[in-house]
C-alpha cells in the first residue's frame, strides 16, 4: 500500500520514469471548468513542510491542517498516520487523522476538473500519486495548491520540493494511477463547494460517528443550505437535531425531507416516531402510514409501529 | 521485589480496567434508544442513490464526454437514459464502472475505455445487446 518516495534513493528511477511517461496524452478538461474557473490561482497561506524520509502522508496532513488553521506539528501527527513497517500511511487513515483533529475530509470526485474547482475556491487538496509505474508502484502524497490553465501546469507542495510546478498531463497520469483519489478539509459548519451533496453527506455522516453529533450539526445546516434539495441532507440534519433534543426542528427537517423526495421511506419513518413521542396521533398514523406503504427496508418497522398505536 | 511488586499490581489494573470500562458498556446507545434510524443506517440501506450520483460522476468526465460526442450521442440521452433504470440496473452498471479503470492516457486503458462506451452506445441505439440493463 502507500508508501512515499525518498527522493535521495531514486532520483535515477524518477528521471527514467519522467522520459517513459512523457508522452502521456494531454487530460481534457470540460468546457464548464475552463469557461467558469479563473485562469490560474497559487494558494499562497499553505504552509510547507519538507518530508524527512518516507513521511509523505503526515507532511501532506499538517500542510492543510495548518492551513486551515489547525494548531499541529508534523512529529506529532507522524506516529498517528506513519505505518513504519510499511514505509507509508493508508489512505482510510490520512481520512480519520483529520477527523481526530476535529476537521472533516471529503473525499473529492475523481477529475482533473473537481481539483481545480477546488483549488480555485481556496482550498488546498491532498492527492495521492503513483509516481512510477502500476505494476512498480512508488505511492506519494502532496498537497495540490495552484494550477494555471494558460500553461497547463498544477502546482504541489510535493516531498521535499516547494512549490512544485508539474504539467497537468503528467500531473494526471501519475494521480490516474490511485483512482485519483483525493480530499479536502473543512471546519465543521462548511461544506466544499462543488461536492454532491452524497458525497458531502458520507463525509459528514463519518464524522458524525466519530465526534458526535454536536460537533456535526453545523455541518448538517451547511449541507442544506448548500443542497437545498437534498431530501437526504435535511433526512440527516433532523436526525442531528433529534439528538441534542430539538424536536421541533427535528420535525420541521424531516417534514423537509419527505416534501423534496415523498418516497424516502426512511423520513417518514422517523417523522412518525417523532409525532408519536410527541403525541400528535393522528399525524404520527399518518406518516407512519407512508412509510408502510413503501417498499423498502424500512416497512416492516414502519409497519410495527403503525401497529402498536 | 519486582516480582511481589508485580502480584500486588496485576490484580488492581484488572479490576481498574474493568470498572473503567463498564460505564461505557451501561450506557444507552443515543438513538437507539428512542428508536429512530439513524443516519448511517438509512445510507448504508440506501445504495442507489449513491450509485446514481457516481454514474453522474463518471458522465460528467469531460473524457466520457468526448467519446458519447464521438460517438453522435447526446450526453442527455444517455442521462435520461440512466434516470429511467431502476435500482438493482443502476447498481450493476456503477460495479461495471468500478471495475473499470480509472487511468487517462495508457493505449490499453483507452481502447478498454473506448469499448465499454461504443458497446454501452450501440446497446442503447439497438445495434447490440452487452449490458442488461440498457434493455
Amino acid at each position: 500500500m502507500p508508501f512515499c518516495l525518498f527522493y535521495a534513493r531514486s532520483a535515477g528511477v524518477l528521471l527514467l520514469m519522467s522520459l517513459l511517461l512523457g508522452c502521456a496524452a494531454s487530460p481534457r478538461l470540460n468546457d464548464s471548468t475552463l469557461n467558469n474557473l479563473p485562469p490560474g490561482d497559487l494558494l499562497k497561506e499553505v504552509p510547507f513542510y519538507a518530508q524527512r524520509d518516507y513521511q509523505c502522508g503526515p507532511a501532506s496532513l499538517a500542510m492543510v491542517l495548518n492551513a486551515a488553521g489547525v494548531n499541529v506539528e508534523m512529529e506529532n501527527l507522524i506516529p498517528q498516520v506513519f505505518i513504519p513497517g510499511r514505509k507509508g500511511s493508508v489512505q482510510s487513515e490520512m481520512l480519520a487523522t483529520v477527523r481526530r483533529h476535529g476537521m472533516i475530509p471529503f473525499p473529492i470526485e475523481g477529475s482533473l476538473d473537481a481539483l481545480l474547482t477546488q483549488l480555485a475556491s481556496g482550498q488546498p487538496v491532498v492527492v495521492l500519486q503513483n509516481l512510477a509505474l502500476p505494476v512498480w508502484p512508488m505511492w506519494h502524497y502532496a498537497v495540490a495548491i495552484g494550477y494555471d490553465l494558460p500553461t497547463r501546469t498544477l502546482t504541489l507542495h510535493s516531498g521535499e520540493i516547494s512549490n512544485h510546478e508539474m504539467s497537468l498531463s503528467r500531473f494526471d497520469a501519475t494521480w490516474a494511477r490511485s483512482e485519483r483519489w483525493g480530499f479536502t478539509i473543512m471546519s465543521p459548519g462548511s461544506v466544499p463547494e462543488a461536492i454532491r451533496p452524497f458525497r458531502a453527506i458520507e463525509a459528514i455522516s463519518t464524522f458524525e460517528s466519530v465526534q458526535g453529533v454536536q460537533a456535526a450539526l453545523p455541518s448538517w445546516k451547511a449541507l442544506v443550505n448548500t443542497h437545498p434539495d437534498s431530501a437526504m441532507g435535511h433526512f440527516a440534519l433532523g436526525n442531528a437535531h433529534y439528538a441534542v433534543g430539538e424536536i421541533k426542528k427535528s420535525r420541521q427537517a424531516l417534514e423537509q425531507a419527505v416534501l423534496l423526495d415523498e418516497s424516502l421511506g426512511v423520513a417518514w419513518l422517523n417523522l412518525g416516531l417523532i409525532e408519536r413521542q410527541l403525541n400528535n396521533d393522528v399525524e404520527a398514523r399518518r406518516a407512519l402510514s407512508r412509510a408502510a406503504a413503501l417498499t423498502g427496508p424500512w416497512q416492516t418497522k414502519a409497519q410495527e409501529t403503525l401497529n402498536t398505536l | 521485589m519486582m516480582k511481589k511488586l508485580r502480584l500486588y499490581l496485576t490484580p488492581l489494573l484488572i479490576t481498574a480496567f474493568l470498572i473503567g470500562s463498564m460505564p461505557v458498556a451501561a450506557t444507552p446507545h443515543g438513538q437507539a434508544e428512542t428508536g429512530l434510524v439513524s443516519t448511517q443506517a438509512a445510507l448504508s440501506a440506501d445504495s442507489s442513490s449513491a450509485e446514481r450520483e457516481r454514474i453522474s460522476e463518471v458522465l460528467a468526465r469531460a473524457d466520457v464526454q468526448e467519446q458519447l460526442l464521438a460517438q453522435g450521442v447526446s450526453l442527455d440521452e444517455v442521462e435520461k437514459r440512466v434516470a429511467a433504470l431502476s435500482d438493482a440496473e443502476v447498481h450493476q452498471m456503477a460495479e461495471q464502472l468500478e471495475q473499470l479503470p480509472a487511468g487517462a492516457g495508457g493505449g490499453v486503458i483507452g481502447a478498454l475505455f473506448a469499448v465499454f462506451i461504443i458497446l454501452l452506445v450501440t446497446d442503447i441505439l439497438g445495434l447490440t445487446d452487452v449490458y442488461p440493463f440498457t434493455r
